[in-house]
């Protein structure tokens, strides 16, 4: 065996162990009566919409909170100096909805405009939402519930790709997908360390007692997160309350989207890194760390497959010379040759894990679409999922490690 | 309010659960993919057995009771199965490892089935003018010459697929620990590899490109 295969094995090692620990956690929780506020005990919730320069969503995402089922509510879109038409577009529903309040600020980034909405807002719970999210009218009603628990300091959604139609785009909405399954498992483990900053909820006495959002930071939402568990409060996850976020369509859109993710989080372990060990419980001695191992395999097999295809690129354009690029044997399927491959695929135990892994992911879709209800074109996602995602995943991640690595700056866009 | 100090593992007893399942899936898979691929070689190995049998009785019909093998066609068509027995040890050699013995057994007897089927294919040429070349190749399966034997062994399958019906390559690993190999590359005064011996008499030990090789054929 080669190196490389020593890491293959170990990281699919990790990744069953891990699988099954999630497992188990999950149909533990399950058999737990969750802590919920009843009907009567709904409280006033203020929902915080950021915007800059997002006049081509802006009112379609408005007009989507208002669809809420939720009884008693405010939404204040803070326009963080937008050039374009934000302002007025929001401005001009504020007569349609009386529960609506635009304002608007000079530019100084998310983070200081959701601190400016939390300084107007009167609900004790902050929803924040980004300008091109929408949600599901029972979403906010679902998930404020969660806070009946006097730990819990946030909520996070069932967060899904909207109307995916790039191949990209359907690759991350199968991410997602499957990625709902383990955020409850993480919530049943109180180790939910990522939340999305396009729709959570918040308690608001945590801003009052631990400080807003980090202005400057370009993963604020990560930020919070972190400081949320590292304070030693809960986090919960609301699997049945969808949010629709739109995803980056071309790759350059979601290479950049993805390096501020990943170049934030780095940043911000590296800030929070008195959470790994054994004082956090599962969140730090296994959650956090298996993540990261996991993102270094991925990293490591991906540049050992590409100087791989490199160089049997070579090794094949050097043999087709010498049979003047002429192949008789491209064609030629015999049963001989279906034999040796069906022999060589089923008696190799990557492949075997494979096929189990596709079964766990299986079973993670009908968890979600359980949840959140039927999605269009998910086989065919789940297809281009399993094909290209480990490989993009890699390349975003090797991006990140550099842009970090080299402390260069990363933008939001 | 206050928050969790020192937050608790949930359960540690499940961290040794989820190893001992975990542990026991992973094991399970290569026990899986082990079994696959030792019936593989079971059912290959009875096929070479009936391979074998085959050319045996067919030269035991033209030496034991005359009957003429310029009428016999059935070995020529034997070549295919040969070659797909030859990649499939290939494989199995991957598979369970070079010192096999279950492999090098098969290996050996491969060897000797080949050269019954190569006897058979000469006397067919030299009695009754088949048209058919014949190519011995003897191949390394170890470094350095590995990578090299490889190649010339896809080249030698392009040559192959060009004119099946008027060629049979014959594979001969000089690794191997025989007598019968040892005696070959004596014959044919073999001493390195990768080595061709076309037609019996054209030794070719670096052909670069295939007309290297197709010139030699007929």
């Amino acid at each position: 065996m080669e190196f490389i295969d020593y890491i293959i094995y170990a990281s699919i090692y990790l990744g069953l162990i891990a699988t099954v620990f999630y497992a188990l956690s999950y149909s533990v929780f399950k058999k737990r009566k969750e802590l919920l506020f009843s009907d009567e005990e709904l409280p006033f919730v203020s929902v915080l919409i950021p915007a800059w320069n997002e006049e081509d969503t802006i009112q379609k995402t408005i007009e989507s909170i208002m669809a809420s089922n939720y009884k008693d509510f405010e939404v204040l879109v803070i326009d963080d100096g937008s050039k374009d038409k934000t302002f007025q577009l929001a401005k001009a529903l504020e007569k349609k909805y009386p529960r609506l309040k635009v304002y608007h600020k000079e530019n100084g980034g998310k983070a200081s405009a959701l601190n400016f909405g939390i300084e107007k807002s009167k609900g004790d719970f902050i929803f924040t939402m980004d300008a091109d999210t929408y949600v599901h009218p029972e979403s906010v009603n679902r998930m404020v519930r969660y806070f009946k628990d006097s730990k819990v300091m946030c909520v996070s959604p069932a967060m899904l790709v909207y109307k995916p139609k790039t191949i990209l785009q359907r690759i991350q909405q199968a991410e997602y997908l499957l990625g709902l399954f383990l955020r409850k498992a993480f919530s049943a483990l109180d180790a939910i360390f990522v939340t999305p900053g396009a729709f959570s909820a918040y308690r608001k006495e945590f801003f009052k007692k631990h400080g807003g959002y980090e202005v400057g930071n370009i993963t604020e939402d990560l930020e919070l997160a972190l400081r949320i568990q590292y304070e030693g409060y809960r986090i919960e996850n609301c699997p049945n309350a969808p949010a629709w976020t739109i995803a980056p369509a071309k790759f350059k859109e979601s290479l950049l989207q993805r390096r501020r993710w990943y170049h934030g989080w780095l940043k911000n372990l590296w800030k929070y890194r008195k959470i790994f060990g054994k004082k956090y419980g599962d969140l730090g001695s296994f959650v956090i760390p298996t993540a990261g191992l996991n993102i270094v395999f991925s990293v490591v097999v991906l540049v050992y497959a590409l100087f791989k295809t490199i160089s049997s690129i070579n090794t094949e354009l050097a043999f087709l010379s010498t049979v003047n690029f002429s192949l008789s044997g491209a064609w030629n399927i015999n049963l001989y040759i279906l034999e040796r491959f069906a022999f060589l695929f089923f008696s190799n135990p990557v492949m075997i894990f494979i096929i189990i892994f596709i079964v766990i992911f299986t079973v993670y879709t009908r968890y979600a679409t359980r949840k959140t209800g039927k999605v269009p074109g998910l086989l065919f996602n789940m297809f281009l999922f399993f094909v290209f995602f480990s490989i993009i995943f890699g390349f975003w991640w090797i991006v990140s490690i550099i842009y970090t690595a080299f402390h260069k700056n990363v933008k939001w866009r | 309010m206050e928050p969790t100090q020192n937050r608790p593992f949930q359960n540690k007893k499940r961290y040794l659960w989820a190893f001992i399942i975990g542990t026991a899936i992973f094991a399970l898979v290569f026990i899986i993919s082990n079994s696959i691929a030792f019936l593989e070689f079971q059912k290959v190995s009875n096929i070479q057995d009936s391979l074998a049998y085959k050319i045996f009785e067919d030269k035991i019909y033209a030496s034991f009771f005359n009957q003429s093998i310029c009428t016999d066609n059935s070995l020529q068509n034997l070549s295919q199965d040969l070659g797909f027995q030859g990649q499939i040890i290939d494989d199995m050699e991957k598979k369970f490892g070079k010192n096999d013995p279950q492999v090098l057994d098969r290996k050996k007897f491969y060897t000797l089935v080949e050269l019954e089927h190569l006897e058979f294919i000469q006397a067919q040429i030299k009695n009754c003018n088949l048209s058919m070349n014949t190519i011995l190749f003897f191949y390394s399966n170890k470094d350095p010459d590995l990578e090299r034997s490889t190649e010339i062994g896809r080249l030698l399958n392009e040559v192959y697929l060009k004119e099946p019906d008027k060629i049979t390559i014959y594979s001969f690993d000089i690794n191997l620990d025989s007598d019968l190999i040892r005696s070959l590359l004596q014959k044919y005064n073999v001493t390195q590899s990768p080595t061709l011996i076309i037609n019996g008499n054209a030794t070719v030990t670096e052909p670069i490109r295939i007309e290297n090789v197709q010139k030699y054929l007929f």
